[in-house]
């Protein structure tokens, strides 16, 4: 089977996670999201939540610097060992499933990727949000702005073209309008259907 | 204010506001805020070619004096001598990097204090000055952090203290000499001195804090280091020096060429050459022995930094054309009284507390013509003015995590071998020891020229 790499951006709230967890399985693929930081953890020596302290956060601009490449902020230099990390096992042949860290940008020129990006309308995610995390409307409506605007941050800055912006993904995919389960269904199809042209060539 | 000047200042405010922000790279930041400075300010408002002329000081490569300088003279405009100096150091670095110079020194090190924890943590700060007087503190860190790192897996102690005064020490070194720090360069080459002038004034002082800091580090840091150490460790596993030389004929050549140039740079007062000669011989020796490889070591210069050096002189020439650094220069001469102790203070303290948080470089830039003005109109000798500046920014720098590239580089290092250095663990640590250096360099300096 050639390989296949599924990269999943998302909106907070979207159900994102949720749709590429699912993928993975019906894919039968490991998934890096969660896990991506805990093997990072074993690799250097720091505990998961070090990790999960800077993991997906903008570096902040006034107190970083960079010199010929270095970082003296944390947040950069987790960003670089999840890009070095997810750009091994692409390198290795692996497939897999990998949530956010810019995936579809530093997998690209990978011809087994596959990239989706997830939204939802704001009343679906708030929705959701309320459920997960039990929080009135609105706070769960300023979680996801605040959530957002650090994922679009993160992304812009390593990437330098816009989070979300549909040209960037393979497919860009509202989550409320089919519900999580249906849209993916949709996403297999899709995938299935790319992946058989892929071992077509 | 006159248009020119009000264009000159935004156009540097606007240049150091893009670099803190870091979203376009900051060699095309200078190089955009140069250009505007010689179209707008020179030629547009001030309508003066030879302001434009002055400024890139290309005729400057004519001269006799620029290689060869029998009387110490000052220099305007974009200082040349600085970024042939510094092209010429970055060539002759890769060469001895390639040759494995950096590592082998390291694992030597280590080797002869047989792999004992203390000792390495005494004879590497020591280490990291020395070199940082010779070569640029960036390339000192980035082989010596790695080494630490190395070592700490080995020998099972916390590589982040250490790692830290590496940091400061480098820092500390680089204010040694004229060839240690950038700052120094500009200053040096801006002011026609010597190696020789820096190493007998800043050099002195940077001793004595060397002493200082050894043992502050020492006191704050040798518990942290020790923890852990106390299980026996195989040392016949550790790498030996040798395994570091990737080429027995380049490194010779490679440690010969380094030697040569720390003799010329001795020296370059009593043979004349200046550190543009230098630095171009040196160039040329590193490549005409590389054979083949060198176009790669030409490959590896880092030339978005000497970018980044001329589009900062050309728009620090704008303030200086315009007459707004002699502004400054008179507003420091005015709240200071004629009192020269407070000058210094002055001088030495706020470019310490800027460079702690702004990049050094165009801090020094920016400050070597105010203070060549307030020499002039104060009576004060531009050198102590100049002592002050250099140990102010060099030693500043080692405040906080983004004071100097040495902080950067080591604490990037440190985090991407799994050990995060938070501001804080930073700077509860080197904060205070930069604070003692700067009081000592104080007390030095109203000492010995007052």
């Amino acid at each position: 089977m050639a390989q296949l790499i599924i990269s999943v951006g998302r909106e907070f709230g979207s159900g994102g996670r949720v749709i590429a967890e699912e993928l993975a399985k019906r894919f039968n693929i490991p998934i890096y999201d969660r896990h991506l930081i805990t093997e990072i953890a074993e690799k250097t020596g720091l505990t998961p939540e070090e990790i999960e302290k800077y993991n997906e956060k903008p570096k902040h601009i006034i107190i970083s610097r960079k010199v010929r490449g270095y970082s003296n902020s944390i947040e950069d230099n987790i960003a670089e060992m999840q890009f070095n990390f997810i750009r091994e096992k692409a390198e290795s042949g692996e497939s897999f499933v990998v949530v956010g860290r810019c995936s579809e940008s530093k997998l690209k020129n990978f011809s087994g990727l596959v990239s989706v990006f997830i939204l939802g309308d704001m009343d679906a995610k708030i929705q959701r949000v309320m459920k997960i995390y039990e929080m009135d409307e609105h706070d769960a409506r300023e979680f996801i702005e605040k959530k957002d605007k650090k994922r679009k941050r993160y992304h812009n800055y390593h990437v330098g073209l816009h989070w979300g912006d549909s040209r960037l993904y393979d497919l860009s995919i509202n989550s409320s309008r089919l519900g999580i389960e249906g849209t993916i269904d949709y996403l297999e199809q899709y995938i299935k259907a790319r992946a058989a042209l892929e071992e077509s060539k | 204010m006159t248009a020119a000047q009000i264009f000159a200042v935004v156009i540097f405010v606007a240049m150091f506001v893009l670099i803190v922000l870091d979203k376009i790279e900051r060699h095309f930041v200078t190089l955009g805020c140069g250009a505007l400075t010689l179209t707008v300010v020179f030629g547009i408002c001030m309508r003066s070619g030879s302001a434009i002329w002055d400024t890139i000081a290309i005729k400057g490569f004519a001269t006799k004096e620029f290689w060869y300088q029998v009387t110490e003279s000052e220099s305007k405009g974009i200082n040349w001598a600085t970024i042939l100096f510094i092209a010429g150091m970055m060539v002759m670095v890769e060469g001895m990097a390639k040759a494995g110079f950096f590592r082998w020194l390291c694992m030597k090190i280590a080797s002869l204090v047989k792999c004992k924890t203390i000792p390495i943590f005494i004879t590497f700060m020591v280490m990291s000055a020395v070199l940082s007087m010779f070569i640029d503190s960036i390339t000192v860190i980035m082989f010596l952090a790695a080494v630490t790192i190395e070592l700490a897996q080995l020998l099972k102690f916390n590589p982040v203290p250490m790692i830290l005064s590496e940091i400061f020490c480098a820092n500390l070194g680089g204010s040694a000499t004229m060839c240690g720090d950038p700052p120094n360069i500009i200053v040096g080459t801006s002011l026609g001195f010597s190696f020789f002038d820096f190493l007998t004034n800043t050099g002195l002082v940077a001793g004595i804090c060397l002493v200082v800091s050894v043992i502050f580090f020492y006191i704050v840091f040798h518990k942290e280091i020790v923890d852990g150490t106390d299980k026996p460790v195989d040392i016949s596993k550790l790498p030996q020096p040798s395994e570091a030389i990737t080429n027995k004929k380049d490194f010779i050549i490679s440690s010969i060429i380094f030697g040569l140039a720390v003799v010329l740079l001795i020296t370059h007062a009593t043979t004349h050459l200046t550190v543009a000669t230098i630095g171009l011989a040196i160039a040329v020796l590193t490549l005409i022995t590389a054979g083949k490889d060198a176009l790669e070591l030409i490959k590896k210069v880092d030339y978005k930094t000497l970018l980044f050096f001329i589009g900062l002189f050309v728009v620090v020439g704008g303030l200086e054309e315009t007459g707004i650094l002699k502004l400054i220069a008179d507003f420091i001469g005015r709240i200071s009284d004629g009192n020269v102790k407070l000058m210094i203070a002055i001088i030495l303290w706020v470019s310490a507390i800027a460079s702690a948080f702004v990049d050094n470089i165009p801090f020094a830039a920016t400050m070597v013509p105010i203070i060549q003005s307030l020499s002039a109109s104060a009576g004060v000798p531009i050198e102590t003015l100049a002592w002050a500046l250099s140990l102010g920014t060099d030693i500043g720098g080692s405040a906080t995590p983004i004071g100097a590239s040495a902080n950067v580089v080591g604490t990037s290092v440190a985090a991407k071998n799994g050990h995060p250095i938070s501001w804080g663990r930073y700077c509860k640590k080197l904060a205070p020891a930069t604070v003692i250096v700067l009081a000592i360099s104080t007390v030095y300096l109203f000492v010995r020229y007052l």
